[in-house]
């Protein structure tokens, strides 16, 4: 039998100026199960708390309601107290008889009437509490961090720094990312490989860091602290405990023609390569798409060339090297897998981008993307830093810039802002002005967004000083006239259409998560937006927790993303991490789901609403091992506790603890005529 | 007449369940009390997690036990605490509601809202609009005339649920 | 029809299964059958009267089935959708049952009645119906009629209940409903009811009151039309078997009907098509919220 106590807090005048406390206090004295029930000026003090821990005691108390402010404000209060007097934390209830009652009516009568009902109703719920005690759940200390751009390194090196061991899973061959690419940054127009180099080989010699490049997660399973991953290390045809990365085999190689992924396709590499000279691990790396050894073997021809092979004294080279997969447990998983840029070919991943027609798909050889112009200013590009145009090697005197290709764009491309185009096209015209002297940059765009520490400053530099003509208006169409763009345009400032000529075009093409991310969301169990970008918790208060929980998120595959956003996203997740790894058990309040095994039909709609991934198939056996039932079970361990199972569920055969569905009907009874 | 206008002596005075989820309504209701802002007194909130929570069968059995009428509110879509218990809560109650309507329920007596956290004074116009429009429905008699038990009636034992209620001879 | 005996009686003499799930003559008219030899496939028949959905058969909530091992069973388009509706919700490994498709042009209401399938015998839900053969099948066997066209009597109850005031619906439910004996034929039937513990049947807490009163028989049917929303194949059987005549299928039809408006859905004989409650569309219409 249900002993009750009902303490009704008078809040000094704020609930006793409208409500009448001792009316309440005595009213609840007849509910059957109450024993006890007393009111008092401060039920928060000291003084009142002791109250609640004494009547625990002597009156061998079952539950406690205290009729006072809102649970958001003191519930942890009283479960304290409640605690403190040797009594489950969770049979204790607050009724809200100050926010919801006497600060927003002035009649006493109804008022205390109304308290009275909220009293009765929260001792209904208490009457069907049970005690509920705090989930622990073991956490494997280690993290996997999925993506070696400069997110990915970042948060491995602040959570191996942290004291944590981390694997690092890049699926190409060298970590280091889109950033490796990139001449310089803005807004310092500091070497993007002078910081990044030293941050790569950071992560190959630091000895908590396990590196697994040209590697991809094949699978994920378990949750929170006690994650299971599966990691396809691809077969490199490289030994690499015997490579010592001299490079002899690359030079030796005879299929040199290849168009070079680092360089964007304006370089080229051998068939056996090295991305770039300061890839990390300095590994190379057969193509076996492009190797002639494994063109051959593919039409079922004998071996020819191995040339490579017989050039490397350690006897490294093994074209019959296989993936391998290999296991990890790990407890906290961070994604960061980075971006592409929408193609500006005629080929679209997607039937919803169509691509830019009228800027010739691609075919016009000098008119080539962002991160192509990169390549082309980078020292360590292919033409070592000249500017020249890809069709003929020629200095452009007359360089254009489109903004806003493919973002901001419903109708061909996406309808979000890129957001690091504008900034990265004011550097592109200082970079060339500062290259072509005699040059005339010039850059269509929509609008300037410039809105970061030193950005504003920087855009008006390249307009003001650096002598870009910007011009606020749309290119409609573009051809080629001999070595000549021509481009025809609209000037929505001036109103009036513009004709111009171009020695080469760059195109900002938007920002897309890289692609196989809804592959690896689904393997990981997060969602995603209709463009692919991993969904952050919230969007204000989780920007790095996925609704997964101990999945983390980094850099430009949540949302498009500059180098210090992606940054210091990494450092959060990383945060985040070394919080979860503090403990070796992780607690967890108890309010979650549970499964009446006897009564589950096993229809896994709760599986279906369950936002979090939290219900799992549980195998029944019968004693001869043979599965007789399938049926569903919530791993406490990453249930959230919405309960929109519960709701959800036919025989009401899953239950939220804590707001069962036995307490609510007792407060719909509470509330009866 | 408005909804805290008192009403006159032997008037109608129609009781409302509200079922409100912990984060956006409880919250904003809270902040109501914070502010200060008067509203009506005949509503009774019920605290849940989430609107996901909020089962139909919570508002048959708050109309058995004499509700005039039904308030059902939580988070704005997209500002779930829990990302989508509002989103199949929006769609559980699309169905619910004309069913309601279809066998005869007057639909105004349950009200669907989304109220956040920073709108307390939208779940003051939410509470008293409420009030008023189900106090010119008058009381939920149809609902109440289902009481008739003829178990109860036959026997002369009431079921424990039926406690305190009027059962007609 | 011999097609169809032929090819149980292959299934079953090749030991593909161990009993065919159809249609028999029975002494008051077509009943459902379990043949498990295979001389007894010459007793299956597949006619206008053939109106039960065996796919109830095959919940769970019915071992004797499940102790015969794998079965094969006659469906027609409809009760395909049930059957697709039980894979979908995990009920039936697909693996485990051969499903005979037979093409069909409607049936009847009633299986004891003699009279032929026209225009005024034909059961509502076949009013319209697109489907001649389901797709959801191993082997199609038989032909089809051309089917009926609409308009479904239902559909014109329902029109004719929407225009009139809440009270008029209000009374007409209640008369309804008050005739209920709560002997849950309904939930019995119905091949989507299936579980083991129905809600109806619990006691703590007991949203469900279980004795035959307007009360708990309006709770028992509001329940019932929420737990079918979108995943009802209308394959008219509660209404069939209810001994009091209660028009249920205007229930199951109206929530069909507010499912197809809002969600765009209707019942798919596709497994892998999801129920329409149970997922979202982030800009689900809302006029009904404030």
């Amino acid at each position: 039998m249900a002993r009750i106590g009902v303490f009704v807090c008078h809040c000094g005048e704020n609930i006793g100026r409208t409500v009448d406390c001792h009316g309440v206090a005595e009213a609840c004295k007849d509910v059957p199960g109450v024993v006890h029930s007393v009111d008092y000026k401060y039920m928060c003090s000291d003084p009142g708390q002791q109250m609640v821990k004494n009547a625990i005691a002597e009156k061998g108390l079952t539950g406690v309601v205290v009729a006072a402010c809102s649970p958001h404000m003191h519930e942890k209060t009283f479960r304290r107290a409640t605690a403190g007097a040797g009594l489950n934390p969770f049979l204790c209830e607050m009724a809200n008889v100050r926010e919801h009652c006497s600060w927003i009516h002035e009649d006493r009568e109804k008022a205390t009437v109304k308290a009275v009902d909220i009293t009765k109703t929260i001792i209904e719920k208490v009457k069907r509490n049970v005690p509920l005690n705090t989930i622990r759940i073991p956490v494997t200390r280690r993290a996997l961090v999925i993506g070696g751009g400069i997110a990915g390194i970042q948060a491995a090196l602040d959570i191996a720094d942290g004291g944590r061991e981390v694997i690092l899973v890049e699926k190409g061959p060298s970590i280091g990312g889109h950033m490796s690419q990139l001449s310089e940054t803005f807004p310092t127009l500091d070497c993007s490989q002078c910081i990044l180099t030293p941050r790569m080989v950071e992560v190959y010699q630091h000895p908590r860091i396990k590196l697994y490049a040209y590697s991809e997660v094949e699978s994920v399973e378990g949750y929170i602290g006690n994650f299971k991953v599966t990691v396809r290390r691809k077969a490199r045809s490289v030994d690499e405990d015997k490579c010592n990365g001299c490079g002899a085999c690359t030079q030796v190689c005879p299929n040199k023609k290849i168009p070079s992924e680092f360089d964007c396709g304006l370089g080229k590499r051998t068939a056996i390569y090295v991305p770039f000279p300061q890839a990390v691990p300095n590994l190379p790396t057969v193509d076996r798409n492009k190797c002639l050894l494994f063109m051959n073997r593919a039409k079922g021809r004998p071996d020819t060339c191995k040339k490579c092979a017989d050039a490397c004294a350690k006897g490294a080279i093994d074209f019959d090297q296989q993936d391998r997969l290999v296991t990890e447990d790990v407890g906290a998983i961070v994604v960061a897998t980075g971006y592409q840029l929408y193609t500006i070919g005629k080929d679209q991943p997607k039937d919803n981008l169509k691509g830019y027609g009228e800027y010739g798909y691609g075919t016009i050889p000098d008119v080539i993307d962002g991160l192509q112009f990169e390549r082309l200013a980078s020292a360590s590009g292919p033409t070592s830093g000249k500017i020249l145009r890809p069709s003929d090697g020629k200095e452009p005197k007359r360089i254009v810039f489109l903004q806003c290709i493919g973002s901001r764009d419903p109708q061909k491309g996406m309808e979000y802002c890129s957001k690091i185009c504008c900034m990265y096209v004011a550097k592109h015209t200082m970079l060339y002005h500062h290259k072509v002297h005699d040059g005339q940059a010039t850059v269509f765009y929509m609008d300037i967004r410039a809105a970061g520490k030193g950005y504003e400053e920087f855009s008006r530099r390249a307009i003001e000083e650096e002598g870009a003509q910007y011009i606020r208006g749309r290119v409609s169409r573009m051809w080629r006239e001999g070595d000549v763009i021509k481009i025809l345009g609209f000037d929505t400032l001036e109103g009036e259409p513009i004709e111009m000529d171009a020695d080469m075009v760059v195109l900002a093409t938007a920002m897309r998560p890289q692609p196989g991310i809804d592959a690896l969301a689904q393997k990981l169990s997060v969602s995603y937006d209709q463009h692919g970008f991993i969904n952050e918790a919230h969007p204000k208060l989780r920007p790095v927790e996925t609704n997964t929980a101990g999945i983390f998120v980094a850099g430009a595959c949540q949302a498009p993303r500059d180098i210090p956003d992606a940054v210091a996203m990494a450092s959060a997740t990383a945060s985040k991490v070394l919080g979860l790894f503090a403990n070796e058990m992780l607690e967890r309040e108890p309010t979650v789901a549970c499964v009446n095994e006897a009564n589950c039909a096993g229809c896994f709609h709760c599986e279906r609403v369950c936002a979090y991934g939290a219900v799992e198939h549980k195998d029944i056996k019968d004693r001869a091992g043979n599965v007789v039932r399938v049926i569903a079970y919530v791993n406490p361990g990453v249930c959230q506790g919405c309960g929109t199972c519960q709701a959800t569920c036919p025989s009401k055969s899953v239950e939220l603890q804590g707001f069962t569905d036995e307490q609510i009907w007792g407060e719909i009874q509470a509330l009866g005529v | 007449m408005d909804a805290t206008t008192p009403a006159v002596a032997g008037g109608f005075e129609p009781r409302i369940t509200a079922f409100v989820c912990n984060w956006c309504t409880y919250t904003g209701a809270d902040l109501a009390g914070t502010s200060r802002l008067q509203m009506a007194s005949n509503v009774r909130i019920i605290r849940l997690p989430c609107t996901g929570r909020i089962d139909p069968m919570f508002i048959t059995k708050a109309f058995e036990r004499g509700a005039d009428g039904i308030i059902v509110s939580g988070c704005h879509p997209a500002d779930c605490h829990y990302n989508a218990g509002n989103y199949h809560a929006r769609r559980r109650f699309a169905i619910f509601r004309e069913l309601m309507d279809f066998l005869g329920v007057d639909t105004g007596r349950i009200t669907f809202s989304w109220v956040s956290a920073s709108e307390g004074g939208k779940w003051r116009d939410v509470v008293n609009d409420a009030v008023t429009r189900v106090r010119a429905l008058g009381p939920f008699t149809d609902y109440r005339k289902l009481v008739v038990d003829p178990v109860a009636t036959a026997t002369g034992v009431v079921p424990p649920e039926h406690v305190g209620k009027e059962v007609p001879a | 029809m011999t097609e169809l005996r032929e090819l149980a009686r292959r299934l079953l003499s090749e030991g593909t299964v161990n009993a065919v799930l159809g249609w028999e003559e029975g002494p008051r008219g077509a009943r459902p059958a379990f043949v498990t030899t295979p001389e007894g496939a010459d007793t299956l028949i597949f006619d206008h009267r053939c109106v039960h959905n065996l796919a109830s058969y095959l919940s769970p909530r019915r071992p004797h089935l499940k102790r015969l091992g794998k079965v094969a069973m006659v469906l027609k388009p409809c009760d395909a959708r049930a059957v697709a509706g039980l894979i979908r919700e995990t009920q039936i490994p697909r693996d485990k049952v051969v499903l005979i498709g037979v093409r069909c042009g409607g049936v009847i209401t009633d299986p004891d009645s003699t009279a032929p399938l026209t225009e005024a015998t034909v059961a509502d839900r076949c009013r319209g119906c697109p489907d001649r053969e389901g797709h959801l099948a191993d082997h199609t066997v038989g032909t089809a009629g051309p089917g009926f066209a609409g308009p479904s009597k239902r559909a014109q109850k329902i029109e004719e209940l929407a225009a009139a005031p809440a009270e008029k619906r209000w009374a007409f439910w209640q008369s309804e409903l008050e005739k209920c004996v709560r002997c849950h034929a309904c939930r019995q039937v119905c091949p989507m009811c299936y579980c083991d513990r129905c809600l109806a049947d619990k006691t703590q807490p007991r949203w469900i009151e279980s004795s035959p009163h307007a009360r708990g028989n309006m709770a028992w049917h509001v329940a019932r039309a929420m737990h079918l929303a979108g995943r009802c194949v209308d394959c008219g059987e509660c209404e069939r078997v209810c001994p009091e005549g209660i028009p249920l299928g205007l229930i199951t039809r109206k929530i069909a009907q507010v499912v197809s408006e809002r969600y765009d859905f209707r019942p798919s004989d596709d497994p892998a098509v999801p129920a329409p409650v149970g997922t979202y569309r982030m800009d689900d219409p809302q006029e009904f919220i404030l």
